[in-house]
């Protein structure tokens, strides 16, 4: 019990001792990852927002004017046993103009001159979850393109898969400013463990000498590093989140996208500990780099 | 009786230059043995050597039986462990207290609570400043900071204590009651090794002493009292 006290109250010590150095190393640690945070946060929102679209991807499948009311049941009862179908809602010609008129009022007149009702019946399709992916439904649209009484399949894919896309742009950039910047953070903690450890030269020596292992002389060094990670990963996620709540504000303001406020949201509070533990495995790491040197007997 | 170091045809160099060569000497458990020579014969480098600190270039080395020269890097603590060492400089740490700095080497090896109490007060009473238990080593004098040196090296109960150059420090005064506190540690079984070049020393302890020279272990004298032996 003693022993683990006298750890963590060295660990302790050393902070104190290098008071400026720790503050500067949680101060940088904390600026790089809030970098790579926004970049975390840009990513988790946007995979919200393609799960909201694709929630509410509708593949629309327009009938042919001459189909009859059992062809149209017999495609329907197709549709419907489909796995990759969640729902069919059938749309007839006369409810498809009414909805125009409903969407449209100010277009209406244009139709009144064409004497017959342009508009095709449809069926509105929702895929079934497991089934939203843009190859997935790539693929089932052009299979159902070739059934009988198939107009024409219309979905908003350039819009999904043009998302998938930022969305895979922004996972490697940030993967990449991610590993980069943890990098910066390995080497800026290690940088303060091994100054800790040079102005500390003199104990280490005095500890080996007693009979002390390479292990008891390195943990406070350890636990220094892994709570200057956690130190500097919770203070960036303070100022993500002060950055979040303006960001949020000013979105707020802007009427055009205040639909957009309710979709927008920070990091669940498992992220949050999540990221306050990369962050001491961050730290952890560093100690360990600089901690290398330390063998058994020889510092 | 039983060797307790044992230095077979030891011999080291710095840059090619002989710091040792092919010493031998035989240490016997109990035994108190001035290691005698002037600066840059050779003290310091066998004191080094007892404690894992540094390696004979040819040569092998035993301390209660076991070769030094053989033992992996992680063994190193352990040995450590068995030899207390006393140094010139004393070595305290300035930020902790006299009782901090004595209960170390017990807090190293996991003692419990209770123990550590009990064996630093002890250590403290035997070198004579457990009264000081609860100041800064810088408070101190040198000489009770040499005491609490010793406090040290001796709490866990070591088989061998070395010290360099322990009175390196110290007036002639504070000497004598260091060699006496050497003497009463020897006295409860101990095998205590001085490394000095202080000949006061030799007068006030009256045991056997191994001369050094440039590395080369003089033919020794010897002396009719040998202490604790």
């Amino acid at each position: 019990m003693r022993r683990l006290f006298y750890l963590v109250r060295e660990a302790w010590a050393n902070m104190r001792t290098n008071r400026m150095t720790t503050i500067v190393a949680i101060l940088t640690t904390a600026f790089t990852l809030t970098c790579v945070g926004i970049f975390l946060l840009l990513y988790v929102n946007l995979q919200h927002a393609a799960g909201w679209l694709q929630e509410d991807v509708k593949v629309m499948v327009y009938l042919e004017d001459r189909l009859s009311r059992d062809g149209r049941l017999q495609l329907e009862l197709m549709l419907k046993s489909d796995h990759m179908v969640g729902s069919v809602l059938y749309i007839s010609k006369e409810q498809a103009l009414a909805e125009f008129r409903t969407q449209f009022p100010a277009d209406s007149h244009l139709l009144e001159g064409l004497g017959e009702n342009p508009l095709p019946a449809s069926f509105v399709v929702t895929l079934a979850q497991n089934s939203r992916s843009p190859e997935a439904i790539k693929e089932w649209v052009e299979q159902v393109q070739t059934m009988g009484g198939v107009a024409k399949v219309d979905y908003n894919q350039q819009w999904i898969s043009l998302l998938a896309e930022l969305i895979g742009y922004i996972e490697l950039a940030a993967l990449g400013v991610g590993i980069l910047l943890s990098a910066a953070a390995v080497t800026i903690i290690g940088n303060t463990i091994r100054l800790t450890l040079f102005t500390r030269r003199e104990e280490i020596e005095i500890l080996r000498s007693i009979g002390a292992t390479g292990t008891f002389i390195r943990v406070p060094y350890f636990l220094e590093g892994a709570v200057l990670g956690a130190c500097g990963s919770a203070l960036s996620l303070g100022i993500l989140k002060v950055g979040f709540e303006l960001f949020r504000q000013q979105v707020q303001f802007v009427s055009r996208f205040s639909e957009m406020e309710g979709l927008i949201s920070f990091f669940p509070l498992s992220a949050c500990l999540a990221l306050v533990l990369a962050g001491m495995a961050l730290g952890f790491t560093g100690s360990v780099v600089s901690l290398l040197r330390i063998r058994e007997g020889r510092v | 009786m039983d060797a307790m170091i044992q230095l077979i045809h030891v011999s080291k160099w710095y840059d090619r230059r002989p710091a040792l060569s092919d010493v031998m000497i035989e240490i016997e458990k109990g035994e108190f043995v001035l290691l005698m020579g002037p600066s840059g014969s050779g003290k310091s480098t066998i004191l080094r050597m007892l404690i894992g600190e540094e390696q004979p270039d040819e040569g092998q080395l035993f301390v209660q039986g076991k070769n030094v020269t053989k033992l992996k890097r992680s063994e190193i603590p352990y040995l450590r462990r068995k030899v207390g060492s006393v140094f010139q400089d004393f070595r305290l740490l300035p930020k902790k207290s006299v009782f901090d700095n004595v209960a170390l080497p017990l807090i190293v090896q996991g003692v419990s609570e209770k123990d550590i109490r009990r064996k630093v007060t002890e250590a403290l009473r035997a070198v004579g400043v457990e009264h000081k238990r609860d100041q800064s080593p810088s408070s101190l004098s040198t000489g009770e900071q040499q005491r609490v040196c010793i406090a040290r090296a001796i709490v866990n109960g070591p088989v061998v204590l070395l010290a360099d150059e322990p009175t390196g420090n110290l007036d002639p005064e504070l000497t004598g009651e260091i060699i006496e506190l050497f003497k009463l540690i020897n006295a409860r079984g101990t095998t205590v090794v001085v490394a000095t070049h202080n000949h006061h020393v030799m007068r006030q302890v009256n045991c056997r002493v191994i001369s050094l020279m440039q590395g080369v272990v003089l033919p020794e004298r010897a002396m009719p009292d040998r202490v604790g032996v």
